[in-house]
This record gives C-alpha cells, sequence and structure tokens, in this order.
C-alpha cells in the first residue's frame, strides 16, 4: 500500500485501461438508456479507472471520454468533462483512501461524488443551459424554484442534485460489486510504480 | 469498418486540408461571438458553419446532432420563457403558462450559442478521420501512447455494443425481462452490464501485452505509413483565424476602453 | 546465432507465494520447432513470456536466474527493443489488434511505425509478412471484419514484420475453429521453414507430435523433461501430468508396437504406419 497517489508514470495495462473504461462508460449509458432507468450511469468506466489505477488516470478517463462523446455524438457533452474530471480524482482519491473496500465505504464514496458533479456541473448548467439540465424531474424541480424566486444557482444545484447523486449512487455501487468479482492478479497490473524482487541467492559468485 | 467516427470521405477540399485548421475554425467560431458578445455575431458564425458544411457535402449529417440537443433547447426555451427571474414583460399565454419577452430573449441566446457550438463542431468533425487527426498531433510532438489511447476509443465502442447486442439477446432468450416496472429493469441491468465490463477489464491485459511486443513503448522517433493529411491554404489558414479571434479580443477591450 | 539458453528460471508473481517457474534450465538451438505441453497453471504461458522478456518486466514480481538469446539476456533488454530478436504470438486474435488502424496492411505496419522504420522498408516488410501469412489478399479489409483464423496470421504477421529470430506462439488456435486452425498451423511451418525458431504451446497433442523437433513438459512451474516428441510421448507417467499422448501413440501403446530405430512408441499417423506396416511384414 505504498503506491504513489498522483503518479505520472504509466504502464501499457493503464494505458489500455483508459478506451476500455470509456468503452464500459459509453456501454452503462446505452443500457440505462434501452431499459429507460432514470439514471445516466454513464460514469462507471472512469470510476472502475480510478479505483485500479488511481486519480490521475479516472482523471485522463472521464477528460477523454467526454472529448470523444463531443466529438461523435453531442458537442457540447465536451464542457462536462470537468465534471468527469472531478468525479475520476474524487473516486481515484478515495480508493485509495480504502473507502471501497467495504459497502459503507462505498456508499459515501457514492454521496461524495455526487455532490462533487453537481458542484462542477451547477455552473456549467447555467453558462450553457441557462441552469436547466434536460432531465424531467430536475427541471421540473427547476421551475418551481424558480417559480418561488429562488436565486439561479439554487434552483439549477437542485436540478442538477435530484440527477446526480442517486446517479453516482447507483455506479459507485455497481463499481464496488465488480471490483469484489475481479482477479486479484490483475489488479496489481495498474500499478505503475512496483518493483521487480530478486530471487538470484548466488548470484554475485557467477557474475560477468 | 465499424466505428463511432461521424466522418465521411466526400472528396471536398475540407477534407483534404488539415485537421488543425479545422480546430482552428471551432475555436474561432466559438470564441468570436463570445468576445464580441453580440448575438449577430453568433448567428453570423452560424451562417458561415452552415455554408462550410454545405460546401462540403455533409449539411444533412448536420441534423441528428442538432436533434440531441433539440429537446433539450426546447425546455430551455419553455423553462426560461416562463420562468427567468428578469422576467417582467408578458409576450402570450398558453392557458396558464405565460411566455415572457425577457426570458424568451434570454433562451434565444443560448439558442443561438449552443446551435454556433453544434455546427463548428460539425466541420471538424464531419469531415476529419479521428485518426488522421491524431497522427497529426503526434507529429507535432503528442505522445504516440496517449495518441493510441484516443484512436483506438472509436473501434473499441463499436466492439463492445457487438459483445453487448450477443448478451442482450442471449439473456432476452433465456427469458429476462427488460420491460415492466423500474424494480424489474433495474434488476436486468446488472446481468447485463457486468459480464462485459469482466471480460473488457480481463482483456486489458493481453491487449497491453500485445501492444508491448509491438514496440508500443518505443522511445525510437516513430515514423508514419500514411502521409500528412494538408494543403498549400493550411499555413494561411492557421495564421488568419488565430489573427481574426486577436482582433475580436482587441476590439472587446476597446469597447470597455471607451 | 539465436539459441535461446535458459539458467535457473524462477518466477513469482507479484501478491502471490507460488513458484510459476521453479528452477527451470534448458537450451534450445536456433531454428528448432519446440512444443510446450502440461496441464493448465504448469507455467507454460509464463516459460514463454519470461523467453519474450515480458516476464518480470510487464508483471514485476520476484524473479530469479537467466533468459538469454543469442547474447542478449532477456532481462536487461527493454521489450520494445527486445520485439526485434523474439516476438510473441497469444492466444485471442480479437486482443491482438491494436484497435487503431482501418485496415489490415496499416494494422501490420502499426509496430514498425513504432520502431522507426523508414517508410520504404516499412512497406517491403508488410508486404513480406502478408505473403508469408497467406493474407495479401485482405490487405484492404478492417482488420475486426477477418475470421478468427485470418486475424491470428494478421496478428503473427505484425509480429513477423518485425524481423525476430524467435517467435513464441502461446495457444494461438485455442479460441479458432478447425479451419482457422489449419491456416495457422500452415502458417507457422511456413515461418519454420525460413529459418525462424518457433516456440509453441498447444493443447492438441497430435499438433505438437507433427510440428515439434523437441517439446519441453512442464508440471507445476518444474522442467520435467525436454526430448523427442517420440521419447516424451512414450513416457508411461504423462497422465500424472495431465497430459494425455496423442491418439495414434495412445493405440500402438495399447498394442505394445514400438518403432524398431528409435524404441519409442509413434507419435503421428505416418510413424503409427509404418509400425504396423513393419509388423505387418515382420
Amino acid at each position: 500500500m505504498k503506491r504513489k497517489l498522483w503518479s505520472l508514470t504509466f504502464n501499457s495495462s493503464t494505458l489500455v485501461l483508459i478506451p476500455a473504461a470509456i468503452g464500459i462508460n459509453y456501454l452503462g449509458k446505452l443500457f440505462a438508456g434501452l431499459l429507460k432507468l432514470p439514471l445516466w450511469l454513464d460514469s462507471i468506466g472512469t470510476c472502475i479507472a480510478a479505483v485500479l489505477a488511481g486519480p490521475i488516470v479516472g482523471a485522463i478517463c472521464g477528460a477523454a471520454n467526454n472529448i470523444i462523446y463531443g466529438l461523435t455524438m453531442d458537442p457540447i457533452s465536451t464542457v462536462y468533462a470537468l465534471t468527469n474530471i472531478g468525479i475520476g480524482i474524487a473516486v481515484g482519491i478515495l480508493a485509495h483512501k480504502g473507502f471501497m473496500k467495504n459497502i459503507k465505504g462505498a456508499i459515501i464514496t457514492g454521496l461524495i461524488v455526487g455532490v462533487v458533479a453537481v458542484i462542477i456541473s451547477t455552473p456549467l448548467n447555467i453558462i450553457f443551459w441557462g441552469g436547466t439540465t434536460g432531465n424531467i424531474w430536475g427541471d421540473a424541480l427547476y421551475a418551481w424554484c424558480a417559480s418561488q424566486g429562488m436565486p439561479v444557482w439554487i434552483s439549477s444545484g437542485l436540478d442538477e442534485l435530484v440527477v446526480d447523486v442517486p446517479d453516482k449512487l447507483a455506479v459507485v455501487l455497481i463499481v464496488f460489486a465488480i471490483m469484489k468479482g475481479l482477479p486479484k492478479n490483475l489488479v496489481s497490473l495498474f500499478h505503475s510504480d512496483e518493483e521487480i524482487e530478486s530471487l538470484d541467492h548466488t548470484d554475485d559468485v557467477n557474475k560477468d | 469498418m465499424k466505428t463511432i467516427s461521424l466522418y465521411v470521405d466526400k472528396g471536398t477540399i475540407l477534407n483534404k486540408i488539415a485537421p488543425e485548421s479545422k480546430i482552428w475554425y471551432v475555436i474561432a467560431a466559438i470564441s468570436i461571438p463570445a468576445l464580441m458578445g453580440i448575438r449577430w455575431a453568433g448567428i453570423g458564425m452560424i451562417a458561415v458553419s452552415a455554408v462550410l458544411l454545405l460546401y462540403g457535402k455533409v449539411l444533412r449529417r448536420t441534423l441528428p446532432f442538432l436533434g440531441v440537443s433539440g429537446f433539450v433547447l426546447l425546455t430551455v426555451l419553455i423553462i426560461q420563457g416562463m420562468f427567468w427571474w428578469g422576467n417582467e414583460t408578458p409576450l402570450f399565454a398558453l392557458g396558464p403558462a405565460v411566455f415572457y419577452v425577457e426570458g424568451l430573449r434570454y433562451a434565444l441566446g443560448i439558442l443561438i450559442n449552443i446551435i454556433n457550438i453544434l455546427m463548428s463542431f460539425c466541420v471538424l468533425i464531419l469531415t476529419t478521420k479521428p485518426s488522421d487527426m491524431m497522427e497529426n498531433f503526434v507529429r507535432r510532438g503528442f505522445s504516440p501512447r496517449f495518441g493510441y489511447v484516443f484512436i483506438s476509443v472509436f473501434q473499441i465502442i463499436p466492439q463492445m455494443t457487438d459483445t453487448m447486442s450477443t448478451i442482450t439477446d442471449a439473456q432476452r432468450s433465456r427469458g429476462m425481462e427488460t420491460e415492466g416496472s423500474l424494480a424489474v429493469r433495474i434488476k436486468a441491468f446488472i446481468p447485463l452490464i457486468v459480464p462485459v465490463i469482466m471480460s473488457s477489464l480481463i482483456n486489458t491485459k493481453e491487449r497491453a501485452l500485445a501492444l508491448e511486443v509491438r514496440g508500443f513503448n518505443s522511445r525510437k522517433k516513430k515514423t508514419f505509413l500514411n502521409e500528412e493529411v494538408k494543403t498549400a491554404a493550411d499555413r494561411y489558414i492557421q495564421i488568419a483565424l488565430p489573427v481574426l479571434i486577436l482582433a475580436a479580443a482587441i476590439w472587446r477591450i476597446t469597447q470597455w476602453l471607451a | 546465432m539465436a539459441g535461446i539458453i535458459i539458467e535457473h528460471l524462477k518466477y513469482k508473481y507479484p501478491g502471490t507465494d507460488r513458484l510459476a517457474l521453479n528452477d527451470i534450465s534448458l537450451s534450445i538451438e536456433e531454428g528448432e520447432f519446440v512444443g510446450i505441453i502440461g496441464r493448465n497453471e504448469s507455467g507454460k504461458s509464463s516459460l514463454c513470456q519470461a523467453v519474450a522478456g515480458l516476464i518480470p518486466s510487464f508483471y514485476k514480481g520476484a524473479y530469479g536466474g537467466k533468459v538469454l538469446i543469442g547474447d542478449l539476456e532477456v532481462k536487461k533488454v527493454p521489450v520494445d527493443e527486445l520485439c526485434e530478436t523474439v516476438g510473441i504470438v497469444f492466444q485471442n486474435p480479437f486482443n491482438q489488434v491494436t484497435g487503431a488502424k482501418a485496415t489490415v496492411y496499416e494494422e501490420i505496419a502499426f509496430g514498425l511505425e513504432n520502431m522507426g522504420i523508414p517508410k520504404d522498408e516499412m512497406i517491403s516488410r508488410i508486404d513480406g509478412a502478408m505473403e508469408l501469412l497467406d493474407i495479401s489478399r485482405y490487405r484492404d479489409r478492417y482488420p475486426f471484419d477477418l475470421s478468427g483464423g485470418q486475424m491470428q496470421r494478421m496478428a503473427i504477421a505484425g509480429v513477423i514484420a518485425m524481423q525476430p529470430r524467435v517467435i513464441i506462439l502461446d495457444e494461438p488456435t485455442s479460441q479458432l475453429d478447425p479451419q482457422g486452425r489449419d491456416e495457422v498451423f500452415q502458417a507457422v511451418q511456413n515461418l519454420c521453414s525460413q529459418g525462424i525458431t518457433i516456440i509453441l504451446v498447444e493443447h492438441n497433442m497430435e499438433k505438437i507430435a507433427q510440428y515439434s523437433n523437441r517439446v519441453i513438459l512442464l508440471d507445476d512451474g518444474r522442467l520435467i523433461d525436454f526430448d523427442s516428441p517420440q521419447r516424451i510421448f512414450s513416457r508411461g507417467d504423462l497422465d500424472q501430468y495431465g497430459v494425455e499422448a496423442p491418439v495414434y501413440t495412445q493405440i500402438c501403446k495399447r498394442l505394445g508396437h514400438k518403432m524398431e530405430d528409435t524404441g519409442c512408441y509413434p507419435v503421428t499417423l505416418e510413424e503409427a504406419k509404418t509400425v504396423l506396416r513393419q509388423r505387418k511384414g515382420g
């Protein structure tokens, strides 16, 4: 557990993990849409990468994820790269601190990540969309708050909160379940800073 | 070829000019109206993008993009039209719903901004092959390993969706319900997605190994099989667009000072 | 020049206590075709990856002893340089497609671009590799659209284009249908006839017997035996190591028919025929 938290060296496994994580994000989003779930579930991969390889890789996944969405499906989603960077960093740090070891820690992680997402997304929602999110329940709440004369940032923050917190909680719980099922030897591949131990005891005798 | 890239080669000049030039166009199209702060500048940029897209023979392919944001834009129009904090002057009423001039005007600003961003992005992404763009970046010194990461996503996602549809079919044939109450649907989500996630994580090991033995971590200077995508015009485009952005910034500053 | 010498090779994967490779010493001649057999987890893949240098550099863990290819000590050479001496092909062809290239032709170029090979040489090497693997006609196809056998041959071509002197194939046909399997074996035989040293892990003992000059038998990370296929498959204790001899050997064992020249049981159809003919005649 003496792994470095902010390591900037990436081995091949870690780099290959990034496209896989983005693919997983995409599948989560697709399945959620297919099953008409009221959640996005589009950050499962980012969170897995952050747990396996730390906050920097989590952040890179989050950023690359939205840049690629932006280039293929929805250009506006590029700006929400910031939110996903935040999610990746938060999950990476919390996992490193041991929060993802038990279900209680996972629930706390989910809640914290949800709040992080709200804090970053709300200003972006206000700048680009005037504060709404496009989610029916969230926007209904926004409309109600606005009609009560609440400031934009409260209406918009609540709009985002009712969508984001349940979503991130669900995502982190799924990630927790997956981590429990992953083979141990796979997990060690993503630690870039391990050393090779020597099993040579008599090596000194026949050195060339 | 399966890829999530929306690029099509129409053989127009837009396909031939360097991806960097088009990236500069996106930056200019977004930043110039933002710097000038005039609604007409945004509308002007939309018109320029539309002409470019028409010329690149891809104008019709931008419609799905507008569709994605169209619904959200509609809610913006409704909610801001009715509830924007600065609303004063009623414009019209639909039953109990009253729409105000100020809110609608505010929503219109959002609309123009979003459509401008969408269309300028389309100029880039509908006419540029992602791997060409990344290869150009790598030629300029971007890390080839991160270049690989970026490009591979475009192919890996379709492969994963293929796996996904296989699994969906298999689970359905086993009688799993994917419709019905929320609880039923949530229960269906887990067995659908967990196997794909597991296998894609386990596959990362073999993929990483296979890349390593093909010099993925090589520190030698990379060479390229394909020729660089660029034209004679690119040099001028890549000077002119930054100059225009700078001009817009200077104009804005002089407005402030005046 | 490119013989392989392994001296007291020991290896533990990180976070484990068991030696995946336990004091293995052997030497392989240049141009030999060597099969590796043994039950699952006996150390076959680990041995392959140790020769290719992926153990220890990729996995880390604990390592002892030496692997020499020619005069290169594998552990001391980074994998990205070593891959011009030794190439390795894995089980699942799908995972070996880089996912960054639009055609078979570009896919094979991937390694060469990384190595900084000049374009002209790159083109001639790709053409050569495609011809050797008999995939020239798929040149412009999308890599993921190929069949398993074609995809695996493309993977081998990608490795061959780096011009290694040794090729390691770790169960290259286990995910393929019979036709794909035959295509790959044909291709591997072509490589061997070019003088390239081949190391092959394979569950199909008939194929091992048919192609190998010598066979490595592993169990629990230890080298049990390294000998001709005839001698290996004539051992009486094979089932102890979870290995079944080829059917021809089993039949002749049952009948007690040994080959006159070697005193071993036959391992291929041809040898079995010869023995039976001799018996009939004698």
